[in-house]
């Protein structure tokens, strides 16, 4: 083993300290979003709460996570993510397939793809479609527009393009037909990409706000995006001046809102572990052959 | 030919998934038109209303004062909340495409976008409906409440008057106080004299971190202490007009006053970047000797205060008078909220009949304070809660109303300070045990919609709070004050002087 040089230990205590301290920078705010969740009320208010919790309590948290509206709102995030996953990630995956073979006229549908990424209708006229469509105040309304993100659909296409020709020649010599190429030696394949695509797909649907914003007024459709986004800001001081006195004097708390984001921002936190290892492999996929 | 076939799959998956889509909406469209047939059918029964309405936390659906509304007023309503965030955004797209809300219910700032829909037509005159349907809410709402929203003439929402109440004022310490031997100043001389013994004297021990009175930055027109100086509201009566305060001579005295303050240490150097959260830490941490304080956040500062500094003890500081005399607290009016019909509604006279049957005094009661003996007990005209189940199912009625019983509500709302004693104090304070000659009440509360005010009053207010900081942390000196007046005025103060003061002059007649 080759004997490492003063300037390469240098350099490795430069790198790891610099990106300790990115790490601490984007970790620290969290910590203590999750420590005024967990601490007493008093603490709060009077900022004593920093990074370990002071006046440890799981009351807060525990009200939050079971009041009806929450839950509901929860479900309804749980739904829309694992569906609109699910449904995206399968027509993305059948949709880049065509477009990674050389086929007539499949460029101009490539076009027609990018088309979209450059350009779309704008607000209105797209609510309008929603509207028309009759999709408002539906969870369809969510799922059906972002089906389909043309920058996945390209990291999609570059994958498949970096496999072998000769795997499918060879599994159609075999007797394989189209279907079974795709689903039973393409798709295996793919699952690096296809991770990746999910978790891009899943934290998408999980932190929308603005779309739901848009189209969704029935109460008992609102996500939980869109209730978080209430919660924090019923109580925020810039709009104190505005507020009816019942309003004031019903301000949630500040651990309140501190337990709501903990609780709405911990289940797509924990997902990332999981497919760590594909999304660091993935990212990088078909990123040679582009 | 084979190569082709896989192309059929997404094909009829993408048709699948459109034709169940328009199949769910068909349902909804079937369920819609069938209830629209059934009402036909019996004129007497009563459709269901859709009603926009302001953010709850807990929602509106299977709310027992929902529940009980329902059953007193024999309507089924939909009940849809705006978001918190930008409201108006919303309201603007609602509006665009016609949603067929029966009722919408804004917050009373946002009284230029009323005013704005109702200009472009998007709204129901409701003048006919509420002298045909609306016995209980001519009895209820005042003319003068019904005057304040008129368009071109005509009334185009049903006001919810606010309850009109002092709110903040400065709070002290009052163990400090007593440490030093002081007493609580009433005076702006008295307070000056106070603060200078809390830096010399630093009772709290606090040493370098020891601060006199700290303020919000967003705030240097500090309750109270602008009373002292004859400008407690925003517009205050000058001679007969309506004078914003920049425009007032007794704001150059105020900055002076401020700046001496900051100059001599006794006001938080670091104010100008405070929060409303920090100005509070300072409080509760036993820092800070005197800040601007709001009756209804006393419970969780005491609280606080408490856990930190066990012997803390904390009291309301009375209107100050400044040096010729003159003190006021500011006294908050207007409307909480403006409920009014859009066009696209279904069933705009069933919207007035309901919004009378909310009104009629049992079920009004009812759904601001709940039932005697369940929600309040009422001894000697003094209503007091029955917790928790007053908050649970009383807490958050108001955002229920659609005006109110101007004359009985004012009472019946007192219930909500009796929360706590703490809170009830406080108020009982600002409120009760003032002189009645402090009290100013803000005097475009209940004016009509002013166009250019509202255009350029957030403007102008930005423009004030920026200015004041400067110079009170001396950034900038008070002989360039006639110029920034200038710069005020140019930037619509006049306009808004104008159209106010014609206001005024007819108003006082």
């Amino acid at each position: 083993m080759k004997k490492r040089s003063f300037s390469d230990w240098s350099l490795d205590i430069f790198v790891y300290l610099i990106l300790s301290v990115a790490g601490l920078i984007t970790l620290l705010p969290l910590a203590n979003v999750f420590s005024k969740s967990v601490s007493a009320e008093w603490a709060v208010i009077s900022g004593k709460v920093n990074i370990w919790p002071v006046g440890f309590q799981l009351d807060t948290l525990r009200n939050v996570v079971t009041s009806s509206v929450f839950v509901q709102a929860f479900a309804v995030s749980v739904f829309v993510t694992v569906v609109g996953t699910l449904l995206s990630i399968f027509v993305t995956a059948i949709t880049a397939y065509p477009l990674s073979k050389r086929l007539p006229g499949i460029s101009f549908v490539m076009v027609l793809f990018i088309f979209t990424m450059l350009f779309n209708g704008g607000l209105i006229p797209t609510y309008l479609l929603i509207r028309n469509l009759h999709l408002l105040d539906t969870l369809w309304s969510l799922i059906l527009p972002a089906v389909v993100n043309v920058f996945n659909l390209l990291v999609m296409k570059s994958y498949y393009e970096t496999l072998p020709e000769a795997l499918e020649e060879s599994a159609r010599i075999d007797g394989a037909k189209t279907y079974a190429i795709l689903f039973k030696i393409i798709l295996p394949l793919s699952m690096p990409v296809i991770a990746t695509i999910s978790l891009f797909y899943a934290v998408f649907f999980w932190n929308d706000y603005f779309h739901p914003m848009l189209y969704i007024n029935d109460e008992a459709l609102k996500t939980l995006q869109l209730y978080l986004r209430d919660v924090v800001m019923q109580a925020d001081s810039a709009t104190a001046a505005s507020k009816s006195i019942d309003e004031l004097m019903n301000m949630s708390p500040e651990g309140v809102r501190a337990a709501t984001v903990v609780a709405s921002t911990v289940p797509i936190i924990c997902v990332y572990p999981f497919l760590q290892k594909y999304f660091i492999k993935g990212v990088l996929v078909g990123s040679v052959k582009g | 030919m084979k190569t082709k076939k896989w192309f059929i799959l997404p094909v009829i998956a993408g048709l699948l998934l459109t034709s169940t889509a328009c199949g769910s909406d068909r349902s909804n469209d079937a369920a819609s038109t069938a209830s629209s047939e059934a009402s036909a059918a019996s004129p007497a029964s009563k459709p269901e209303l859709r009603a926009l309405v302001k953010w709850i936390p807990e929602g509106y659906e299977d709310h027992p004062i929902a529940q009980m509304l329902e059953e007193k007023t024999g309507y089924k309503v939909k009940y849809d909340m705006l978001p918190v965030d930008k409201p108006e955004d919303k309201l603007n797209l609602l509006i665009a495409s016609s949603e067929p809300y029966d009722t919408m219910t804004i917050g009373g700032s946002n009284k230029a976008l009323y005013a704005d829909y109702a200009q472009k037509g998007a709204l129901v005159d409701l003048t006919p409906l509420i002298d045909k349907y609306g016995p209980n809410i001519k009895a209820s709402v005042s003319q003068e409440s019904l005057d304040a929203v008129k368009v071109n003439g005509k009334i185009y929402a049903i006001p919810t008057r606010s309850i009109e109440y002092a709110g903040t004022s400065l709070m002290i310490r009052k163990d400090w106080l007593d440490k030093l031997h002081l007493q609580v100043p009433t005076t702006l001389d008295e307070l000056t004299t106070v603060l200078k013994e809390f830096k010399d004297k630093d009772p709290g021990g606090n040493g370098d971190k020891n601060i006199p009175i700290t303020i919000k930055g967003d705030a240097p027109m500090v309750d109270n202490i602008v009373g002292a100086f004859g400008v407690s509201n925003a517009w205050n009566d000058v001679d007969g007009k309506l004078v914003p305060r920049v425009m007032d001579p007794a704001y150059k005295d105020y900055l002076s006053y401020m700046n001496d303050l900051y100059k001599e240490g006794l006001l938080d150097p670091e104010f100008a970047v405070n929060k409303d959260a920090t100005v509070k830490e300072k409080f509760t941490n036993g820092m800070a000797g005197v800040i601007p304080l709001h009756w209804a956040d006393i419970p969780t500062i005491a609280d606080a205060l408490k856990k930190n500094i066990p012997d803390a003890e904390y009291v309301y500081v009375p209107a100050l008078k400044g040096k010729n005399g003159k003190a006021g607290l500011a006294v908050v009016s207007g409307f909480d909220s403006l409920t009014f019909v859009p066009k696209a509604s279904k069933h705009p006279e069933d919207a007035i009949k309901w919004i009378n049957a909310k009104l009629e005094p049992e079920t009004f009661k009812d759904m601001s304070i709940g039932v005697e003996g369940v929600h309040y007990n009422v001894k000697d005209g003094v209503y007091t809660p029955i917790l928790p189940k007053f908050d649970d199912e009383r807490g958050t009625a108001s955002n229920f109303h659609s005006g109110i019983d101007e004359k009985n509500y004012p009472v019946y709302w007192q219930v909500r300070v009796h929360k706590d004693q703490r809170l009830y104090e406080g108020w009982e304070y600002l409120n009760k045990e003032q002189p009645a000659e402090v009290y100013f009440s803000n005097p475009l509360g209940i004016a009509p919609y002013f166009p250019n005010f509202s255009k350029n009053s957030a403007k102008l207010g930005q423009m004030e709070n920026d200015y004041s900081v400067k110079v009170i942390v001396g950034q900038e000196s008070l002989s360039g004050l006639d110029s920034f007046v200038a710069k005020y005025k140019a930037a619509g103060a006049d306009a808004s002087y104008k159209e106010i003061n014609d206001w005024y002059a007819t108003k006082k007649k």
